[in-house]
């Protein structure tokens, strides 16, 4: 009995042996070779959109054309994504690409591990010619301080929609490029019904009042580019958009954002502002949708400025791959891949090449897109223009309430920002 | 720093003359990660309009086998000036000078400029790259045969180095192992007193006392220990030892008052409501009578079923203008743009969230409170008000307190409900805390919104002593531990 005890466990032995004897010899399976690199690349795409859908498909179509590099693609929600990436780098396991707008640029270009920056400076990792194929105001747009941080994929801003069964039934006639903003006031209030809304606006968040700054002679930056929220010109436009609700009742109870696309999704407002990422929401609605530029004012002849955001691709400081991670954000921002996001998810290409492809400016849908773009206001990604929104929130609330008036609340706007720079 | 004056440094690595015209050469000493220096000799002719610079990874005779890297341009250089923008850099010298640039960023050399050097970006490192300059026309016709030199950089890159974990690691280690020297320690103290039977209790003990203190006190400490720094956002893992300062901050904060106040009505008003509503549902409930009881129980859990922030966004989404409880009130109200309705608004999601927990406790304690005693009082005459205020409540005394005082830490602590529904909001001051902000939710804004992590820290440590000197004094007047012993 024990002899046969002792008898199997030598056999076993001897298999494990040979075992690990070839698995040590045996050559070692395609990811694991040495020369291939993996590539963590984190993206906010919602989950099975378009979007993420033509991301993965331009993800296999570079891994297929470079065999030595795996991607591995990693969905993050986006308003997390800051502080998991803040948080991984803080471990030390910062994915080495990430999707990030200007706005969270700002909010994460003055962070530090142990005195290096989170993001790769991506300049010395383009040739100039490469460089030039990026429209200018997008590079600096994904520029903080000195350091290009993100190579720029794509653009958005706001532009007019209007709801074509509204208008006509009230044989009104269709927001054009000549409108004053005394002309959008007079529409917004002959189409407002009980149950329809002239402008459905949630006149409280800055985002949505930031266009009506520019055509009011307003401003949100000073000429070096630092927050100077304290202007005539933007206490005016700040009077004006909060008595779209209070005086002239035009906006419908659209306090929220989702309140905003759902009245407008519905039929019951006139005219919304709003990007392209809400385009197919609407008109798989059955909306009848029109675009137009925003309008200008006459008194100061200036066109309404809606803000533009900038998405890029940034390659993380402590990644051991930076070279293959910087080829991935090239290829994502490549012509071929951006002329799919475009003519897919109808998102605004940041290529010269691009920009004026009679492909894209002929779209019925990107091409007004495009044209208001050229009217848009660019915010600089720093770590002010990332703390701006809160005060400006902050002071349009005040305002709305009657606590302050314009000017005083956007007075308090700018002390509150440089006491919080000064943190 | 590259400088024109090196322009003429020895080469020392792989260098070539191209022609007696052009002379391009490269100093490895002055390469960088993913640059490449190179140095040009040349004086330009007639018909030269602008140098190419073309680059491959193989050796080439033809442009059609390189990438362009970069032109510069011959031309005057009058009103132009040298500086590159801010997300370029200044890549090209002459004379100890960066080139003068276009308004489109172009390289401008002056047509007397002999000598000139840039360093070339964008070059895979570690690999040889083949690198070539190639004079052009105006028509953009090569003026010299292609003769690319062989160049490569070997700089690394410049990475952060890993998170020093020895710190943590040891902490971890000197906790663990004080958790077993305690264990050790009181298994001796027994063994000495002769209660050797218990030693092997020790035993099973310790990996979850071990893991506790691993997981929970760690933790706890890390953030006791941040509150004394500067931790922030941006300076990660450089935190310095400020004292009180952080203390400081929270009490000179502005609408520490509010915030705080709001946070006990908050809390009173939901643990009372969880308490009361509860209470009356679970004594209802267990009423003799009632027909569909297990209906009525399954319905009353649903709120306790669903996750809470599915049913915080379904109350928020009916809370819209356009949502159903304006739909059945006919109005089109904002019950979360003012401080009042906001306040209103999440007190009363909260309470719909919170009863089923109280209504089942509550049930579970009314169900063992004996029969017996309710059918003495029925001989006796008392009335069923009497009952519940003499029978009833004082047996539930020892489930009612632990319950209330674990209802009132969990919602002083609650989370969820309010950051769906308002994230603080309506902001009611610049550097405020929002209107429905608790001092939790605040926490996290000061620690998350503005990564001002040390100050938050504080903050968390001065609720923490408010509910540990809340729950102390609220056990001990209760005597609940009398009951329970």
């Amino acid at each position: 009995m024990a002899g046969n005890c002792f008898a199997a466990p030598m056999s076993h032995k001897a298999i494990l042996f040979g075992a690990l004897l070839l698995l040590a010899f045996s050559p070692l399976p395609a990811d694991e070779r040495p020369s291939l690199v993996t590539v963590e690349a984190w993206h906010t795409f919602g989950v099975d959109s378009l979007e993420e859908r033509l991301f993965v498909e331009a993800v296999d179509r570079f891994m297929a054309d470079n065999p030595d590099i795996r991607v591995d693609v990693v969905r993050i929600p986006f308003l997390q994504n800051i502080q998991q990436f803040i948080n991984a780098a803080q471990a030390g396991e910062a994915p080495d690409l990430i999707r990030l707008s200007a706005t969270e640029l700002g909010k994460v270009g003055h962070v530090s591990v142990e005195g290096f920056p989170l993001l790769e400076d991506l300049r010395p990792h383009l040739t100039p010619m490469q460089k030039a194929r990026y429209l200018r105001p997008a590079l600096a747009g994904m520029s903080y301080g000195a350091s290009l941080y993100a190579l720029p994929a794509s653009q958005s801003c706001m532009t007019l929609l209007y709801n074509r069964d509204v208008f006509d039934a009230a044989g009104y006639l269709y927001p054009n490029a000549e409108w004053q903003t005394e002309d959008f006031l007079r529409a917004a209030t002959a189409l407002t019904t009980d149950d329809v809304a002239g402008i459905a606006l949630p006149v409280k968040w800055s985002y949505w009042f930031i266009p009506f700054i520019a055509a009011a002679g307003g401003t949100l930056f000073d000429a070096d580019g630092h927050p100077a929220l304290d202007s005539a010109g933007t206490a005016e436009a700040m009077q004006w958009v909060l008595d779209l609700e209070r005086t002239h009742g035009v906006t419908g109870a659209t306090n929220s954002i989702e309140a905003m696309s759902t009245r407008f999704q519905t039929g019951r407002a006139a005219m919304v502002i709003d990007g392209a990422w809400n385009w197919d929401r609407y008109a798989e609605s059955g909306i009848p949708l029109g675009q137009s530029l925003l309008p200008y004012d006459g008194a100061t002849g200036k066109r309404m400025a809606p803000m533009i955001d900038y998405f890029g691709w940034s390659v993380a400081k402590q990644s051991p791959v930076k070279a293959a991670a910087a080829k991935l954000a090239l290829w994502l921002t490549s012509r071929a891949v951006q002329a799919d996001f475009a003519l897919g998810t109808y998102s605004l290409p940041t290529l010269v090449e691009l920009i004026d492809d009679p492909t894209l400016t002929g779209h019925p849908v990107l091409g007004g897109f495009i044209e208001q773009a050229g009217f848009a206001m660019s915010v600089p990604a720093t770590r002010a223009s990332a703390m701006l929104f809160e005060q400006l929130d902050t002071a349009l609330a005040l305002t709305h309430d009657g606590t302050l008036t314009a000017r005083a609340a956007l007075r308090a706007a700018d002390r509150e920002l440089a006491k919080m720079l000064a943190w | 720093m590259l400088a024109g004056a090196a322009l003429l440094a020895p080469v020392t690595q792989a260098a070539a003359l191209t022609d007696e015209a052009l002379r391009l050469t490269t100093d490895p000493a002055q390469n960088e990660y993913r640059r490449i220096h190179v140095e040009v000799q040349h004086r330009s002719g007639p018909d030269t309009r602008s140098y190419q610079i073309w680059f491959a990874s193989q050796p080439f005779d033809r442009v059609a086998d390189a990438e362009l890297h970069s032109t510069l341009v011959i031309g005057d250089t009058e009103g132009l000036n040298r500086t590159a923008p801010a997300f370029d850099t200044q890549d090209c010298w002459t004379a100890g000078q960066p080139v003068h640039r276009t308004k489109d960023d172009i390289p401008v050399l002056a047509p007397d400029i002999l000598e000139w050097s840039c360093s070339l970006s964008g070059v895979m490192p570690g690999v040889d790259q083949w690198i070539a300059v190639l004079p052009v026309d105006a028509d953009g016709r090569g003026l010299s045969p292609l003769l690319p030199i062989r160049a490569r950089t070997d700089v690394p890159d410049q990475r952060p180095p890993p998170p020093d974990t020895l710190p943590i690691t040891l902490t971890l280690a000197s906790i663990v192992l004080s958790a077993i020297v305690l264990l050790l320690y009181l298994r001796r103290r027994d063994i000495l007193s002769g209660r050797a039977q218990t030693s092997r209790a020790y035993l099973y003990l310790a990996p979850a006392l071990i893991g506790l203190t691993a997981l929970t006190f760690y933790p706890v400490a890390y953030g006791v220990w941040l509150a004394f720094t500067d931790a922030d956002q941006s300076q990660l893992g450089e935190e310095n030892w400020i004292g009180l300062g952080n203390f400081a901050t929270v009490l000179l904060s502005p609408g520490i008052v509010r915030v705080t106040l709001f946070t006990l009505v908050w809390t009173l008003v939901n643990v009372t409501a969880h308490v009361a509503l509860g209470l009356l549902l679970a004594y209802t409930l267990t009423q003799p009578g009632i027909r569909g009881r297990t209906l009525y129980r399954t319905i009353l859990l649903l709120p306790w079923a669903i996750p809470g922030y599915i049913s915080v966004l379904a109350w928020n989404g009916m809370l819209q203008p356009d949502g159903l409880i304006n739909a059945i009130l006919g109005t089109a109200t904002d019950f979360t743009a003012t401080p009042l309705a906001a306040r209103i608004s999440v007190i009363l999601v909260n309470i719909w969230l919170g009863i089923p927990f109280m209504m089942m406790v509550l049930s579970g304690a009314l169900q063992a409170i004996s029969t017996e005693m309710f059918e003495a009082a029925e001989l006796d005459g008392i009335s069923g008000w009497n009952q519940f205020a003499y029978l009833t409540l004082p047996n539930l005394k020892g489930t009612l307190v632990p319950v209330s005082l674990l209802g009132f830490i969990w919602t002083f602590n609650t989370f969820n409900t309010i950051y769906l529904m308002t994230r603080g909001n309506p902001y009611v001051g610049f550097g405020e805390p929002g209107a429905t902000d608790t001092l939790v939710t605040y926490v996290f804004s000061v620690a998350f919104d503005y990564g001002r992590y040390g100050v938050a820290a504080a903050w968390s440590v001065a609720v923490f002593l408010l509910l540990l000197a809340f729950s102390y004094l609220y056990v001990k007047r209760s005597g609940v531990m009398e009951v329970a012993r």
